[in-house]
């Protein structure tokens, strides 16, 4: 095959693959979902039929975000907004993912829910929907916002003790004379006879119908995660009405107050009567859900505790074990050595203003070393490392949001470019 | 099509096409409907961006590998597009496409290049190893594809408990019926180039392996930052701990796949600490 040919054929090729995307088998609807944060894996949602969901809280902006069966058939997706929330429904045959995605200046977060039966679609989507239509303008209050980290974080320890859990009753289990368990017998890979192999299939059948049962105390305990996270996006929903409903009584008020009413209809008095109560009826749910939160949390930061307690009895390791993942999404400290980082990044997040706000950038062909120090300074910064070609910056955090900070930099003469992250 | 009217034809439908793309669409439906119609332009539209970028940073070459290398990363954005262009609108198709193609662009390393990765050996290994990124049967399937191993052994050597277990087996399952066929598709490995590939193993095992080995470990080098928030390597002491507590399944699984350090600092911890067999080396096996 030629050159031109063989190119043709290729592309021909991947035409074809993108014109006929293959779509979720049906072998494939029990597998869990691969879900991508700026194309790296966070995590999964399992597919079994049942609701299953993925929190996912980042100090990066979050990008993009994509959904993968395990063959890599990309499902689904979403690209974030700069700033603000976003949702997004994806139709997967019978289930729902519903996505939301929401980025604040110090990073983002990303909310995945695997929804089996419509009729629960339709009580979240209605949830999720009101959110975000209120509040995509509006950042939401920062205790919220931390009380959502609590809940990641309590998120990972409940995680960290339930695999704990799992591997103290099977080796219960599976060593119950104080035989060596199977997990450690030695085995020659390669010499294994065909009686060891049947052995060893009975042994992993009858181990999977222990986690099955392990898995269902996990999947309980998550519905009540579950539920916290509902009660929250419920409660947003609620703080936002008022505030709504607050403002439209105020401007209301001030037009009152500035004259006669010219053109206002009749109708008016029936109305301020309407939002009054509907002001009243939101406050009161406003307040319950309230109560029902602060309990919440309080039952939760009591099991936090409790959880740290024997977490740090139970080995020194484990915080730093148990997947970094999670943790290291809520904080980027990439460092193995940082034992027992967790709680420690769940204080250090409360404070994200006082970091110094740090930009890369690159400077147009001749420009001198001088004229670049005489940039800096100007800009109040400091000059980091420079890696491949781009400069780090760190500067007090600027008075407008980063977007439009970076847009300003580039305007000037001396930069070629400018990006927040390395 | 050789004939000037058949030419001129296409550029016409061409002009239009673009043009399509850069009115408004409002719905997803519109969006699907419009960008189907227009995939080959689309294609080529992000081919060339792609090419523009090697050539500005000093990695072109005119050569059918570049260009395939090119095509190749090209159909990877535009699928991506596909999927995620639909939560965008309403949006402009166009105009969302070359600014998706150029943030890709802007990062660093947006692909991994070689030229050594750009011959039928190097393709191979660096599609094996980009599709492990993104499907977790290519994964698995790297552990077979380097070493030679079945999913028992897959399961003994990363320690793995009940449940996960059978995930392997359907890994290993998918992976022989359809997955292997269509990332060689997607690397546009041609039946010829593949069976080269065989015969160079068995005429030179050791240098056929020596050099796979190279530059599987380009490969990893490069793709590992896409793992679960890049995990770290470790010790053979703290892979130990890992092992013995049983925690950090996905961990092991993937990192351990995308690793032959680790991979050697961690043999024979699954299978409670025998090692009396060597450490495994690097056995490229060309098929599933
Ligand atoms: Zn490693």
């Amino acid at each position: 095959m030629g050159y031109e040919e063989g190119l043709e054929a290729y592309r021909s090729q991947l035409l074809q693959s993108l014109s006929s995307p293959p779509s979720r088998s049906v072998s494939s609807m029990s597998d869990p979902i691969q879900v991508y944060v700026n194309e790296r894996r966070v995590g999964e949602l399992e597919g079994a039929g049942m609701d299953a969901r993925l929190h996912v809280q980042s100090l990066d902006h979050i990008e993009t975000i994509q959904l993968r069966t395990e063959e890599g058939t990309l499902l689904g997706g979403l690209v974030a907004p700069e700033f603000g929330y976003r949702t997004s429904r994806i139709q997967l045959s019978s289930d729902v993912i519903e996505l939301c995605v929401h980025n604040i200046a110090q990073g983002g977060s990303l909310s995945a829910v695997l929804v089996p039966a419509p009729s629960f679609w339709s009580r979240m989507g209605k949830i999720l929907g009101d959110v975000t239509d209120k509040l995509a303008i509006r950042r939401p209050d920062t205790a919220l916002a931390y009380s959502m980290r609590t809940v990641a974080f309590t998120q990972v320890l409940l995680a960290i003790m339930v695999v704990g859990l799992i591997y103290d009753r099977m080796a219960t289990w599976m060593n119950p004379e104080g035989e060596p368990s199977f997990i450690g017998q030695p085995v020659a890979l390669r010499t294994v006879s065909m009686t060891e192999m049947d052995k060893l299939e009975q042994q992993l059948g009858d181990l999977a119908r222990m986690q099955q049962k392990v898995g269902e105390t996990l999947e309980s305990q998550q519905k009540g995660i579950a539920q916290l996270h509902q009660t929250m996006a419920q409660l947003s929903s609620s703080h936002e009405s008022v505030a709504s409903s607050v403002v439209m009584v105020k401007e209301e008020m001030e037009k009152r107050q500035e004259g006669p009413q010219t053109d206002r209809s009749t109708q008016r008095p029936v109305s301020d009567f309407v939002q009054k109560e509907q002001l009243e009826a939101a406050i009161k749910n406003l307040t319950v859900d309230n109560a029902r939160l602060s309990n919440e949390l309080a039952r939760l930061e009591e099991h936090n505790q409790t959880l740290s307690a024997k977490l740090q009895t139970a080995s020194v390791n484990a915080s730093k074990a148990v997947d970094q993942n999670p943790e290291r999404l809520l904080a980027s400290q990439p460092d193995m050595e940082s034992k027992n980082q967790s709680v420690q990044v769940v204080k250090s997040l409360q404070s994200p203003q006082t970091q110094p706000f740090l930009f890369w950038v690159t400077f147009s062909e001749g420009t001198s070393q001088e004229s670049i120090d005489q940039w800096v300074h100007e800009k109040k910064g400091h000059k980091g490392v420079i890696n491949e070609g781009w400069q780090e910056v760190r500067i007090v955090p600027p008075a407008v949001p980063p977007d439009l900070f970076l847009e300003q930099i580039r305007g000037e003469k001396i930069v070629k470019a400018a990006r927040i992250r390395e | 099509m050789q004939n000037t009217v058949g030419k001129s034809q296409v550029m016409a439908d061409h002009t239009v096409t673009v043009s399509r793309l850069e009115e408004v669409v409002s719905t997803s439906d519109e969006f699907d409907r419009v960008v189907s119609q227009a995939l080959p332009v689309l294609l080529d539209r992000a081919t060339g961006y792609t090419k523009r970028f090697l050539r500005e940073t000093g990695q072109w070459n005119d050569d059918i590998e570049h260009e395939k290398f090119a095509l190749r990363w090209g159909s990877e954005y535009l699928e991506r597009f596909l999927v995620c262009g639909r939560s965008e609108v309403p949006c402009r198709p166009l105009f969302l496409f070359d600014s998706l193609v150029a943030k890709q662009h802007s990062k660093p390393e947006p692909f991994c290049y070689h030229p050594d990765l750009l011959r039928p050996l190097g393709r191979f290994l660096d599609g094996l190893v980009a599709r492990a990124v993104v499907s977790r049967d290519a994964l698995i399937a790297l552990y077979r594809h380097s070493y030679g191993w079945g999913a028992g052994e897959v399961i003994a050597v990363t320690g793995l408990n009940g449940l996960e277990s059978q995930r392997i087996y359907k890994n290993f399952r998918r992976w022989r019926e359809s997955g292997w066929q269509r990332t060689m598709d997607e690397i546009g490995l041609t039946k010829t180039e593949l069976a080269e590939l065989t015969s160079q193993q068995q005429r030179h095992r050791q240098r056929f392996n020596g050099e796979a080995e190279r530059l599987i470990r380009v490969a990893q080098a490069h793709y590992r930052k896409s793992e679960p928030d890049h995990y770290p390597c470790l010790s053979r002491a703290q892979w130990r701990e890992m092992f013995t507590q049983g925690y950090g399944c996905d961990y092991r699984i993937w990192h351990l796949a995308l690793c032959l350090d680790c991979m050697q600092a961690a043999w024979g911890l699954g299978s409670s600490g025998s090692l009396t067999e060597e450490k495994p080396r690097l056995e490229l096996l060309v098929r599933p």
